[in-house]
Parts: C-alpha cells; sequence; structure tokens
C-alpha cells in the first residue's frame, strides 16, 4: 500500500515538475528561439541542463524551507497529504495554464503547505512571515533597479545590443561524422556572436533561476516527510522539467501571447537578468521566490524608468515649459537600436513620452490581484480540504 | 438623430458583430472605429513594448492594423464607410473620455476569456455606467 501510494505521490510530483518546465522554457528562451538564435531542441536541452544545476547547487535549500521549515512538524506530510499538497499545486498550475492566467509556482506551493499547515495547526508563522516579507520586498527592488536602468542605462545598452541579426541558422550542426560539428553559420559576424551569446547565456541563468526557486515546488512535500530522499527528489524533479521542456514547452515557445518575448530584445535581457538574480539571491538564503511578479514589477519598472527619462526638470524648469506640455497619443521618444541620444534632460520636449495613462496604478493592482488569484486559490481549497475532509485527521 | 456612432473594437469576434450592427442600424451615420492599445497584459509586456519600442506611434499603428483591416471588410461587406482612431490606456476610462461628442457608443458585451475578465473587468460595464453618452451593448 505504502509502496502504491509514494509511486502515486512521485508521479503527481513529475505533473508537477513537467508543467514546470513546460511554462519556465517560454520566458527563460524564447526571446532567444524567437531570434533565431537557437532551435527548440538546443533550447529544451540548456533548459533542462541549467535547471538541474540550480536545482542540485541552491534549490534544495528552498526544499529544505518549504519541506521541513514552513511546517514546525514534518510529520504532517504523510503520504495523503503530500499527494493532496502536490496535487493542488500541480491543479493550480493547469489551471493557470488553460486560462492564460500567470501564477507564481512557489507562491501556490507556499500557499498550499500554508492551508496544510493551518488545518493542522502547525505552520510556522515566522517562516511564513518571513517569505510574504520578501515576496513584498523583492518585487519593490526588481521594479527600482530596472527604473534607475530605463533612465539611465537603457539607450546605451540598446546601443551595444544592436544585433544585426543575419539570414540562415547562426550555428550550423554537421552530423555527417561520428561526432556533431558545430559551426557558424553563413554570414555570422563577430559581433553577432557575441550578442547571441548573451542572449543564450540569459535564458541559461533564467533557467538556472527556476531551478534554484522551483524544484521545492515539486518534491518538497516527498522530501519533507522522509519520503523521497533529497538527491532522488530532485533527480526525479529534473528529469520531470526536462520532459516538460522537450514537449509542452515547444507549445508555450509558440505562444504569441507571451509578454517577456513580446518586449524588445534589450528590455527582455534587462528584465531577465535582474529578476533571475533576485530569484537566485532569494533562493540562496532559502527563500521560495515568485518570478512572475518579481518580473512584472521589473517591466514595469523599466518602462516606467524609460518615459521619465526627459523628465528631469527643475522647479524653474516646469513653470516655464509647463504650459508647452502637450498630451497626445505616442509622442515617446524614438529610441533606435544605435541611434545617438541627447543627455537626460536636454531633449526636445516633442518627444517627451505621453505615456502617463500605461502607468496607472490601479492596472498595477489589477495585473498583481491577477498574479495572486492561483496561489490564493490553492491556499485556500488545500486549507478547506485538509480542515474538514476526515480522512486527513485533521478535523 | 443618431449621426456620429464610436464603435470600441478589439480583436474578439464580438467586437466584429457590434461593427456590423451599428453600420446595419446607422447607414447614414459616421462610423468611428477606435481601438486602445497599451491595456494591462499578465506581465503588463504589451503595454511597456509599446513604450520602449523604437517609435511609439508606429508600434500602436502596427498593434492596431490587423484590428482595422478586419473593421474596413465588415464595413466594406455592409457597404458604410468608417474612420479609424487609436488611443492608449485602460480600455474602459480611455473609451469613456473618447465618447464625448459622439452621439452613441456601440460595444460588444465582452471580448476574451478568464484571464482578460481579471484584468480588464468587464469593458462594455464600465462604458455603460461611465459613458456620457447612451451606450449600445452588442450581444
Amino acid at each position: 500500500m505504502t509502496e502504491v501510494l509514494l509511486l502515486v505521490g512521485i508521479l503527481v510530483a513529475v505533473f508537477v515538475g513537467y508543467n514546470i518546465g513546460g511554462a519556465t522554457t517560454g520566458p527563460a528562451f524564447g526571446p532567444a528561439v524567437g531570434a533565431g538564435t537557437v532551435t527548440k531542441t538546443v533550447a529544451a536541452a540548456l533548459m533542462s541542463v541549467f535547471f538541474f544545476i540550480g536545482a542540485w547547487t541552491i534549490g534544495r535549500r528552498v526544499v529544505d524551507t518549504l519541506g521541513r521549515e514552513l511546517v514546525t512538524d514534518p510529520a504532517i506530510f504523510t503520504l495523503p497529504a503530500s499527494i493532496t499538497v502536490l496535487f493542488f499545486i500541480g491543479l493550480a498550475l493547469f489551471v493557470g495554464n488553460v486560462f492564460g492566467v500567470p501564477a507564481s509556482t512557489s507562491m501556490t506551493a507556499v500557499g498550499a503547505i500554508a492551508g496544510l499547515g493551518l488545518a493542522s495547526n502547525s505552520l510556522d508563522w515566522a517562516v511564513m512571515g518571513e517569505i510574504v516579507s520578501w515576496w513584498l520586498v523583492a518585487p519593490v527592488i526588481g521594479f527600482w533597479v530596472s527604473a534607475v536602468i530605463g533612465r539611465y542605462f537603457y539607450a546605451a545598452l540598446n546601443k551595444r545590443i544592436a544585433l544585426a541579426q543575419s539570414d540562415g541558422p547562426l550555428l550550423t550542426v554537421d552530423r555527417s561524422g561520428l561526432i556533431p560539428v558545430i559551426g557558424f553559420g553563413p554570414g555570422t559576424t563577430q559581433r553577432e556572436i557575441v550578442g547571441t551569446v548573451i542572449v543564450v547565456g540569459i535564458g541559461c541563468i533564467m533557467a538556472f533561476s527556476s531551478g534554484t526557486s522551483n524544484v521545492a515546488n515539486a518534491i518538497a512535500p516527498l522530501v519533507g516527510s522522509g519520503a523521497l530522499e533529497m538527491n532522488v527528489g530532485i533527480v526525479i524533479a529534473c528529469i520531470a522539467v526536462a520532459i516538460g521542456a522537450f514537449t509542452i514547452a515547444r507549445r508555450t515557445l509558440d505562444t504569441l501571447g507571451n509578454d517577456i518575448t513580446a518586449l524588445p530584445l534589450t528590455a527582455a535581457i534587462v528584465v531577465a537578468t535582474v529578476s533571475a538574480i533576485l530569484v537566485i539571491g532569494l533562493s540562496a538564503i532559502g527563500i521560495p521566490a515568485s518570478f512572475v511578479v518579481i518580473a512584472t514589477m521589473s517591466i514595469i519598472g523599466l518602462g516606467w524608468g524609460r518615459a521619465t527619462r526627459t523628465m528631469r526638470a527643475s522647479r524653474s524648469d516646469i513653470s516655464e515649459k509647463g504650459p508647452d506640455a502637450r498630451v497626445s497619443v505616442g509622442s515617446l521618444a524614438a529610441d533606435t537600436e544605435g541611434e545617438e541620444l541627447p543627455p537626460i534632460g536636454e531633449e526636445d520636449p516633442e518627444d517627451i513620452p505621453a505615456a502617463a495613462d500605461l502607468f496607472n496604478p490601479s492596472t498595477t493592482a489589477r495585473v498583481v490581484v491577477m498574479q495572486n488569484v492561483v496561489p490564493l486559490i490553492s491556499t485556500i481549497g488545500a486549507y478547506l480540504v485538509f480542515r474538514f475532509v476526515p480522512f486527513f485527521g485533521f478535523t | 438623430m443618431v449621426s456620429r456612432v464610436l464603435v470600441p473594437m478589439d480583436d474578439s469576434d464580438m467586437a466584429a458583430t457590434a461593427l456590423s450592427f451599428a453600420c446595419e442600424t446607422f447607414p447614414a451615420a459616421e462610423l468611428t472605429v477606435l481601438h486602445v492599445a497599451g491595456g494591462p497584459t499578465s506581465y503588463m509586456g504589451g503595454a511597456m513594448s509599446l513604450v520602449l519600442s523604437d517609435d511609439m506611434d508606429d508600434a500602436i499603428a502596427e498593434r492596431a492594423e490587423p484590428i482595422f483591416e478586419r473593421a474596413r471588410e465588415i464595413a466594406a461587406e455592409a457597404d458604410c464607410a468608417i474612420e479609424t482612431a487609436v488611443a492608449l490606456g485602460s480600455p474602459g476610462k480611455t473609451i469613456v473620455s473618447h465618447a464625448d461628442g459622439f452621439d452613441l457608443v456601440v460595444i460588444g458585451s465582452h471580448s476574451g476569456g478568464l484571464a482578460s475578465r481579471l484584468l480588464l473587468g468587464n469593458v462594455a460595464e464600465t462604458v455603460t455606467k461611465n459613458a456620457p453618452v447612451p451606450v449600445t451593448v452588442v450581444r
């Protein structure tokens, strides 16, 4: 009986990992695949490898937090309870994917485990408080760092990242020999190679960061209860993620609705770097981070910083230029990749962006609320099930 | 006498239905198809990519073009003339602020699925409640 339950537990964990692989490959390698620098298969392979490295090195700290510290007594992770927690995480991810509502896997997992902890009266509020504090602080950091980059460094970065893409594949693989030989495609220039290394490297860092924070979501309950050994669990989760990356990620890479890949390349690189570094940092101190929320605030910060760039103004500037301020649709300063830009505050007022409507706080609030719907459902659902279904014995 | 009609459109079928209805019902009226770009999306990437694009006007026009293309096809079928306009911001509020000077707003009852419902609320409802002119909701 126990063996059967353990097998079911592992299968549900694999389902969660599979979904993580599918959901994470898109944002991580979308820009690289979109620019035609790597194929989907290469992206999936890189995803699998770097997810594993992240999970193996730093990810185990988050597994410890979720599996052993968030609840005062890991013994509450009985196999049926673990399966139910994982089921809620998997279901929430599934619902999120089907309805196109992005949800943080980490928040969903913490929510489901917190629901179990609440119902069994064994939630460690100090750990929960620390995690939630970071969920509030990290997006704010992401916003401000990106805003500073958007305002002061974006134009210069844009210039450097001006990627002149040549036609045809960047790398060619010669499979005629025994060992495939990788060579540069026709028309590949030196500068392009540097650009490609950056784009692919960013994808790898994101895959790594996903490994550090997401491996726990698939296996923490099983490892916390001692049903699975840590290293075995990590390997199982990584295999599941790889399956997801090679299968359903093909579709998520195609989804045009993926907001991160819709960004200009420079912006995608900035957002990915800032978010990945924050996620890795939080994972290193054992905090499960919410990439979705951090990335969103980073995107908004970057846009806001960029749009307010020309607004460096002294009091006299404002009173002099006030009457000339014009509000019209889309008079945003045009940054062509590689273009020379006047220093901040010295641009023609005609170019001052009138995009204030896009930075409506209530709009941002709606987006953040939407991203919290799925974690909230998993918390409440898990609490109700563990509290009121007598089977679990917490009633 | 209804002589100036505002028809807000996104890429949904419901918006197309609204335009067909407006064309058939007010063939003599001056129809303006309005597309609001830069509304909230799941990561706010849609709006921010406009802000960060090389030329914001071009980027908005590019976003709106497929919608206007479809609008022109519908109008051609119904043999009525349309004008097009773009605006920037949250759809509900932006449509309301553009409704001044029109005699009527004709809008589809809803567009996307759960995600857009959570993000935007119901745009038609917002417009109906707040517009300064009569609103016809098409379903």
